[in-house]
């Protein structure tokens, strides 16, 4: 896993995020990583991958990063390298200060590596301060210097801010540790190349036996194994120095041999502060990078919902082929009545019993010398019977909540046939007081329409007239 | 002996037409695409709703349509004298014979499913008289020899279960009463538990449907919940920006970008309805209406910020806590009083409420040289309000979905008052979500842990609202 991955997945989920069954099945060929999320990112990152246009966003920022830091890297090494030379000038006048060296080589590796660590623990901060003031944030300025094309992809790139910040201070301790190389190549060729009496001299009261116990302390790391790399009492207080007077003197004159031994401190100090514990920090950013790295992939837009796709099981209850209900239209104008006559030739109840077609009969005021239940429990032959028995005017009454079936429709067919009209009236349930439902007698109309007599008619009686009706009925 | 091939539990929902067929197997199948008129006739296919996890069906419903001509296949089987365990082939017979017969089109449909072991949930009208007409169909049913089972699915306000129980007792071993508009997923899942009953066979793989689909529901939960955490996320964090033309910026630009800014988060927060819409298998409702709810309330709304807004206590208390109440201070215009805050809409568009207006609702910046260019920025979001604005109309949004039958075919009305926002969250609840919002604003890394952790916040609220 490395920032690539970080960056065609994050360009992946925005463009091609691979179709439900897709994951699934991915996270199923792949069900040993299950419970390693950012292995199965990488899973799917590396499938989908070859999806992505060329050239990949990766491999441009990766580029113009190698780019920047390689060219940073070797500004800080000279930098370091012109600085160590810049220190160590011996002009043969006065000596080199090895306060100057030290507080390079030491206590500056050891301030911006106590800041390195605070910016470690402040890092999930978007706006830190800390990496502000590395000179790896200012990388991100040198964006402008690169073509107009690579600028505007670049800068579509949102990385999360922790894992951007982690690669500052990653990139930051590179740097750093390439200035402490060239501050120790500087040393040694200095060394090599030249004859340098090292001296130390400071404003502040300090005896040579203090400032002994101080350089002790500072080589604890090497003082028992290079026991020669530490500066003896002698050595300084033969190398301590006052300005006044602008001369030397006269004893680090008779011992300016003994004053280059100075070197293998400040060789040492520069090996273990700059350079040995810069490497842990660089060590200790690239776990930290990592790490931020795994977090960045889980926490990025759309990977949490790529996992659940990749984890979970689907489920599906709907019909695997949407289908299209055809309501039939019927082209038929529907004839209607509003009111019932006082009489008829035949009254006929589809579903009912012979008591309710009295009943029915008796409410609607309705008088007929034969009433016939039809339908329901009858058997298709006592059907046929009685529709021979049919002539005339015929009130045909029908349970208005309930839809007419094509048994209904073969009947009223054949019915018609014997029938001089056909009045169809839809009554609603006792309850109702016999009123059929507006939406029962709309229904009622659009499948009537489907048949093409002349001789049937809806009663389709308006509210009032009903309600008439059901009041006489009542009394 | 060859051993018998595994065959998934099948159930056939049939019955007369128009009494609530599709509307159960809507339901059953959290399915709002399934057509469901009132034209008697209109289905005329039988369709299969399969449960399947990962490709493998557990259980199949199949919608069929209603008997159109029982007597006379009953009068067809009826010429057939035969013993009883002879009776399913008969109508196998009948099948054979009539599959090009236009008559038998809707009979042959329906009984395919049963005779190729399909279970029967016959479905009946339960707010409807019962009527001899439908002894064919059920006498057909029995001719079969499947496994069956009766619904009585209660479409009006009147009652005749108890009618329909006696006459449906004669010919099912099983009777439930099941109404798809108002059924909980818990009824749903008794419902599942009785279809189990109808044979042995079926007992363990319909129950592991059952356990599958809590897991389902489960999901839509979570799914919810983090897509709701997503939108409260993005808009709180989001930042738009526009090139200036000029050195300084103009009314207009300021306008322009504040406008843009609003857009945005209007856009967020219908992508997240429609999402949730698609996780609740509601996506059709979006033929109905563009937006479920909310139409002619905008986000940035008086209406939305009187009725899911913070009072102006809670907003005190959230500012002392975020340690903002400076930056809120100029964001908040009070207006009105509080007292109509659990009436409706209208009501409260009159009294206005508690308002906390929206002019402010982040600095507009006028920033940086970047590449020599001056643009303009607006966001994050520092209005303390807003985000329970938007949780709260999330929070509706979703639990109305969710707890929406999948037969409705209706458009969502909105109804609601203030108290919505006290079923899911007290003070407790208010402090751990702000210290979320105030992560959110800051636009600092969201660790996954932490979206997780406001993910879980969010699902207890819309479980709590649903329960």
């Amino acid at each position: 896993m490395n920032l690539k991955t970080y960056i065609n997945l994050y360009e992946l989920v925005k463009t091609h995020k691979g179709t439900r069954e897709e994951n699934r099945a991915l996270g199923l060929e792949y069900e040993k990583i299950k419970n390693e999320p950012v292995k199965q990112l990488e899973v799917w990152t590396k499938k989908h991958t070859p999806t992505l246009g060329k050239p990949l966003l990766s491999d441009t920022f990766s580029t113009y990063l190698y780019g920047m830091t390689l060219t940073l890297v070797i500004i800080a090494f000279f930098l370091g390298f012109f600085s160590g030379v810049g220190l160590l000038s011996y002009s043969g006048h006065e000596p080199v200060n090895v306060i100057y060296y030290m507080a390079m080589v030491v206590l500056l590796p050891l301030a911006t590596m106590t800041l390195t660590l605070f910016s470690m623990f402040r890092a999930n901060a978007s706006q830190s301060l800390l990496v502000h003031i590395s000179p790896a944030f200012w990388m991100e300025k040198m964006l402008r210097f690169l073509p107009q094309k690579a600028q505007s992809s670049l800068q579509e790139l949102k990385i999360n801010p922790l894992l951007s910040n982690w690669l500052i201070i990653k990139r930051s301790q590179l740097l750093a540790l390439m200035f402490s190389l060239g501050l120790l190549v500087a040393l040694l060729g200095m060394v090599i190349t030249k004859d340098i009496a090292f001296a130390w001299s400071t404003t502040l009261q300090v005896s040579p036996n203090e400032f002994h116990s101080l350089l002790h302390t500072l080589a604890f790391a090497w003082r028992d194994i290079f026991p020669w790399a530490v500066p003896s009492v002698e050595l300084i207080e033969q190398s301590q120095y006052f300005r006044l007077g602008e001369k030397l003197d006269t004893q680090m004159i008779q011992n300016a041999s003994k004053l280059g031994e100075w070197w293998k401190f400040l060789a040492f100090a520069t090996l273990f502060y700059a350079i040995l514990l810069r490497f842990g920090m660089w060590i200790l950013s690239m776990f930290g990078f990592k790490k931020a790295l795994k977090r960045s992939l889980l926490s990025l837009e759309g990977a949490s919902i790529l996992l659940r796709e990749m984890n979970e099981p689907i489920i599906t209850t709907s019909a695997t082929v949407e289908k299209k209900n055809v309501v039939p239209q019927g082209s038929h104008t529907m004839q209607e009545v509003e009111d019932l006559d006082g009489s008829y030739d035949r009254t006929l109840g589809w579903a009912m019993s012979s008591d309710e077609l009295r009943v029915l009969n008796d409410s609607m005021q309705v008088i007929t010398p034969m009433a016939f239940d039809v339908g329901g429990a009858n058997s298709l032959d006592e059907d046929s019977e009685i529709i021979s028995k049919c002539q005339g005017e015929v009130l045909f009454y029908v349970k208005s909540w309930e839809p007419p079936t094509m048994d209904f429709i073969d009947f009223l067919e054949d019915l018609t046939r014997v029938a001089d009209k056909v009045i169809l009236a839809p009554v609603g349930t006792v309850e109702d007081a016999y009123l059929p439902k507006i939406k029962e007698l709309e229904m009622w109309g659009r499948k009537l329409q489907q048949i093409s007599s002349d001789k049937v008619w809806l009663k389709r009686s308006s509210v009032k007239t009903l309600s008439r009706e059901s009041l006489n009925a009542e009394s | 002996m060859p051993s018998r091939r595994y065959m998934h539990p099948k159930f056939a929902v049939v019955g007369h037409p128009n009494k609530g067929k599709s509307s159960i197997v809507s339901t059953l199948a959290f399915d709002d695409a399934v057509q469901i008129s009132d034209t008697p006739g209109s289905t005329t296919k039988k369709q299969s709703f399969p449960l399947t996890v990962d490709g493998k069906i557990l259980y199949e419903l199949f919608d069929t349509p209603g008997f159109q001509r029982a007597r006379r296949v009953l009068a067809w089987l009826e010429k057939h004298d035969v013993p009883a365990d002879k009776k399913h082939e008969v109508v196998q017979a009948f099948i054979n014979e009539h599959k090009e017969d236009e008559r038998f089109q809707d009979e042959i449909e329906l009984l395919e499913p049963i005779m190729a072991g399909a279970g029967i949930i016959y479905v009946v009208d339960g707010s409807k008289p019962y009527g001899e007409e439908y002894e064919a169909e059920m006498e057909i049913l029995r001719w079969t020899g499947q496994p069956s089972m009766a619904l009585i699915n209660l479409i009006g306000d009147t009652n005749y279960v108890e009618e329909w129980k006696r006459a449906l007792g004669h010919y099912f071993k099983m009777v439930r009463v099941f109404n798809p508009m108002e059924a909980d997923f818990i009824q749903h899942l008794n419902l599942l538990e009785s279809m189990a009953q109808l044979n042995e066979e079926w007992i363990v793989p319909v129950k592991a449907s059952i356990i599958l689909f809590k897991q389902y529901h489960e999901q839509m939960f979570e799914q919810s919940a983090s897509s709701i955490t997503q939108l409260v996320h993005h808009s709180l964090s989001h930042i738009e920006q526009l090139s200036l033309t000029h050195e300084d910026a103009t009314a207009e630009e300021r306008e322009e970008i504040q406008e843009k800014y609003q857009m945005q988060l209007r856009t967020y927060e219908l992508e997240s309805q429609k999402k949730i819409e698609k996780i609740w298998n509601h996506d059709h409702l979006q033929k109905v209406q563009e937006s479920l709810l909310f139409e002619g309330m905008d986000l940035f709304s008086k209406e939305s910020a009187s009725i899911f807004g913070l009072t102006r206590k809670e907003l005190l208390i959230t500012g002392a806590t975020g340690g903002a109440v400076t930056g809120a201070g100029i964001d908040l215009l009070f207006g009105g009083s509080t007292l109509l805050l659990g009436s409706a809409i209208g009501a409260l568009v009159g009294g206005s409420g508690v308002f906390f207006g929206f002019n402010e609702l982040s600095d507009i910046k006028v920033l940086g040289q970047n590449l020599g260019k001056k643009y303009l920025e607006i966001g994050p979001m520092k209005n303390l309000n807003f985000p329970y604005i938007l949780l709260n109309r999330a929070l509706y949004h979703a639990s109305e979905v969710a707890s929406r039958s999948h037969a409705l075919r209706s458009v969502a009305k909105f109804e609601m008052g203030k108290s919505f926002t006290e079923r899911w969250m007290d003070e407790s609840t208010r402090k751990s979500l702000e210290k979320f919002h105030s992560k959110f604003r800051s636009g600092d890394e969201v660790k996954e842990e932490e979206r997780k952790e406001y993910e879980s916040l969010i699902l207890t609220a819309l479980k709590n609202i649903i329960d």
